[in-house]
């Protein structure tokens, strides 16, 4: 299971939880079982978040990026620049 | 300009300063930017803006328009498709043209398209347009008051689980640890109201297009973006049309800063020219740019700070409020999350992104970190003064390392913030005396940098010379850093590669420049199609060499077989033909790994207190840039972020009426600083590569502007003993704050 670290923003949709244990080997599966638990969180984790997998920062949109059973992954809003 | 170099250099020419392949082209006048092209038969657009700043569209009558001499097409919004408020395209389509309400003053309204340019005005005010004007919303706090005008009543609350009506872009907290105790285990506590003004990007080239809709209804656009990619989606979008009907050529492009990563001209130049069946240039005067095109946004920023005696920083409370401007985004929470220099165990930030009715709000070089680091680090310098402590030290004994948390909670990975600092902690500057009378500043800032799509082609000619495509504009030098990691990897000449952008049909696709992203996402993508076109000429050197290709090594731009003289580049290329035709590759990927990057300034700063006048009399800056690729390109974006960050600190601002008009919309009102108000920036390169890129980039196009506010904030403190909590700190400004303090001094 990996760890899944949220916003407080999308903690708005899991009881506050921030800190979660979630299945899943792809950022795609582990937003569609976070989308099961916390039904229309993964509209937000999907369209409007970047991804930290193990502490480094993924494109945007990297849904079938692969998520190991010990991984860390931090959901963040979504980083642009100028 | 110093360059520190922590690692020892090992490149050939990743690191050397090579004139750039454009700059004959650029210091001549012969580069062409979009203004520059012109097509036989075309037109000249010309947009109707709004008067009011916010209204709704009773009617548009463009009759008398079409009848004026010259006219050869006319556009409004219904010509453009609706689009649901909830596509992520909907703001900048509205944006572009209004559809039945105008978001601001200089919202288009209506387009002409006539023979001449003066044609073209002349028709453009015979447009009629009915208002009904509504209250327009200008501030962060009208857009909070109770019982406030929607200023854009496509904004909801969805960000709330909700659908109502609202001011509100987003709310999001950020949050760690125990801030109630963390304050009161704080011995110093410094708490601080900051506000800045809205501020142009200030670039020099205005929005500019020449379109061209073909018999078979395909627009052809030469666009000056930061992305012509994103110029094709974004118009195609708007439009309703598929990528497929829309080719985009880049032009030069004469500065973009952020401010060129939305489209504003092209859909509608696109219509004018579909309709008369000619080609349309649009031009923004500068004008237009200062009223209509995307400010970097006003903040209002409430900060408590807590440390203890002995300088461990251990709390930050703080509410940043950002206004997007017409439109939503982002822009509040990406200032708290750029929060991410420092280990405050107890961490709470609040913020919140309004909506008004002031021009759309857009990138500007690290969105937002600017204004938020402007409230930072004032505070942490006023607890180093409180405490009597160096300001660097205090900075060092706090700093974030790899794996320390940033405020949005993921952690850092290998950064250079100390070493950063440490550069400027050993630098001349800051071990020379702050001169006689004035006063001296140091602040830091953090841009996260980004990766996202990019491609390159690799192309071998015939007598070993090459072609590097790519598609991302160059803004800053990358050709010049395209050609020189192609030149390291291939090991061949920086100046026999021609690097060229190639337009939306001729490489492949490749996401906006932006984040500091080119060098390191475009650049990796060019170090894989030379690594793969090495694979390539070891196996045509077997072949001429009689050999298996894993006994071929690559070595300093030639194939080497034991006891056989090397093939070179230019002998592979020359015998193509004969082992298999022409040596071209081509790589893309979806970059992952950006390096954030780090900056240290350091200014001394002579403040006349009669007139208040700030005069900069010296000014340091150093960044981590990984590698530099291109030195002379890293120090310019370096000085040119310092620069842009010191006219930000000391004089812009945006001014509206009460009805909403921006009052000082020209570049003699609005106060950029010019050469002559600035001394030599000094560059201090520090190196810390970032190991997700095979060269070690981070970029570096965005750190340079964070600091110079608070840099300089710190330094009039230091000349004056004002803590300056409002921008502009301009003459008025100090002069006002100066009285004040010195009031206050009388009546204590």
């Amino acid at each position: 299971m990996a760890t899944v670290h949220l916003q407080a923003d999308h903690a708005r949709h899991t009881n506050g939880e921030r800190e979660l244990e979630v299945g899943g080997a792809t950022v795609g599966a582990v937003i569609d079982e976070l989308d099961a638990r916390f039904p229309g969180l993964g509209v937000f984790l999907s369209d409007g978040a970047s991804v930290a997998i193990d502490g480094e920062l993924q494109p945007r949109g990297t849904t079938y990026a692969p998520v190991g059973p010990e991984a860390v992954l931090h959901f963040l809003i979504p980083i642009t620049g100028g | 300009m110093t360059a520190v170099e922590n690692p020892p250099k090992k490149y050939k020419y990743v690191g050397t300063r090579p004139v750039r392949h454009d700059g004959l082209e650029k210091v001549t006048g012969k580069a062409r930017f979009a203004a520059d092209l012109s097509l036989t038969g075309q037109l000249r657009g010309v947009m109707v803006r709004s008067p009011h700043a916010h209204a709704r569209i009773k009617s548009i009558d463009t009759s008398a328009a079409e009848a004026m001499p010259g006219v050869k097409s006319v556009t409004t919004g219904a010509d453009f498709p609706d689009i649901d408020p909830a596509a992520p395209i909907y703001d900048e389509s509205i944006n572009v043209i209004a559809r039945d309400e105008v978001l601001y003053h200089g919202h288009v309204v209506a387009a002409v398209a006539a023979t001449t340019l003066s044609e073209a005005r002349a028709a453009a005010a015979a447009v009629k347009v009915e208002y009904d004007v509504l209250e327009p919303i200008l501030t962060i706090e009208g857009a909070l008051a109770d019982g406030a005008t929607i200023s854009n009543k496509s904004t909801r609350t969805l960000f709330l689980g909700q659908d109502d009506e609202t001011n509100l872009a987003s709310v999001a907290p950020f949050g760690r640890g125990d801030v109630e105790a963390g304050f009161a285990d704080a011995d110093v506590i410094v708490e601080r109201f900051f506000t800045t003004k809205a501020v142009h990007q200030g670039y020099i080239e205005p929005h500019a297009c020449v379109v061209d809709v073909g018999q078979d209804g395909k627009a052809s656009i030469w666009a000056s973006s930061q992305g012509h990619f994103a110029v094709r989606s974004k118009t195609a979008d708007i439009l309703g049309w598929g990528t497929d009907k829309i080719k985009v050529t880049p032009a030069e492009i004469g500065g973009g800063f952020g401010g060129k990563t939305t489209i504003y001209l092209e859909p509608i130049a696109v219509k004018l020219s579909q309709k008369a069946s000619r080609p349309v240039k649009m031009v923004m005067t500068r004008e237009e740019v200062l009223r209509a095109t995307g400010p970097a946004p006003a903040a209002e920023i409430a900060i408590k700070v807590g440390a203890k005696n002995d300088g461990e920083l251990t709390t930050i409370q703080s509410t940043m409020k950002y206004s997007n401007g017409s439109a939503k985004g982002y822009a509040a929470m990406l200032g708290a999350m750029s929060t991410a220099s420092y280990r405050f165990p107890n961490l709470d930030i609040n913020t919140m992104g309004t909506v008004d009715n002031t021009s759309k709000s857009a990138a500007y070089r690290a969105p937002s970190a600017p204004q938020a680091a402007f409230a930072v680090e004032s505070c942490i310098d006023e607890i180093a003064k409180t405490l009597g402590m160096d300001p660097i030290e205090i900075r060092l004994q706090n700093a974030v390392v790899e794996g320390d948390i940033t405020a949005m909670g993921a952690p850092h990975p290998k950064i250079g913030f100390i070493e950063t600092m440490q550069a400027i902690k050993d630098s001349e500057h800051y071990n020379s005396p702050v001169p006689e009378g004035a006063g001296r500043g140091f602040g830091t800032g953090f841009w996260f940098n980004i990766g996202e799509q990019s491609s390159a082609t690799v192309n071998l000619n015939e007598d070993g010379t090459a072609t590097v495509i790519t598609g991302s504009p160059d803004i800053g030098g990358s050709r010049a850093s395209m050609a020189l990691m192609a030149a390291e990897t291939l090991g061949l000449d920086p100046m026999r590669i021609t690097p060229i952008i190639a337009d939306t049909e001729s490489v492949g696709f490749t996401d906006i420049t932006e984040g500091s992203r080119a060098t390191f996402a475009t650049g990796m993508a060019v170090t894989n199609a030379c690594l793969e076109l090495i694979d390539q000429m070891k196996q045509r050197a077997a072949m001429m060499r009689g050999v298996e290709a894993d006994q071929v090594e690559w070595v300093d731009g030639a194939a080497i077989v034991d006891g056989q003289d090397p093939l070179t580049i230019a002998e592979i290329t020359g015998q193509a033909k004969q082992t298999g035709g022409p040596l071209t590759s081509t790589a893309s990927l979806n970059a992952a790994g950006a390096g954030p990057s780090f900056a240290a300034h350091l200014a001394d700063v002579a403040v006349d207190e009669e007139t208040g006048v700030v005069t900069i009399l010296r000014y340091t800056a150093a960044q981590d840039a990984g590698t530099a690729i291109h030195p002379s390109y890293v120090e310019g974006q370096m000085q040119g972020g310092s620069a842009q960050g010191i006219g930000w600190a000391l004089n812009e601002e945006y001014i509206y009426s009460d009805d909403g008009v921006m009052e000082n919309a020209s570049f003699l009102d609005y106060r950029m600083p010019v050469a002559s108000d600035l001394p030599m920036l000094e560059t201090i390169i520090v190196e810390v590569p970032n190991p997700s890129h095979p060269y070690g980039v981070r970029g570096v196009g965005e750190t340079g502007i964070v600091p110079p506010i608070n840099t300089l904030a710190n330094a009039i403190h230091s000349a004056t003993g004002v803590r300056m909590t409002d921008l502009p700190m301009s003459p008025p400004n100090i002069l006002k704050a100066i009285t004040l303090q010195k009031a206050s001094n009388e009546q204590k």
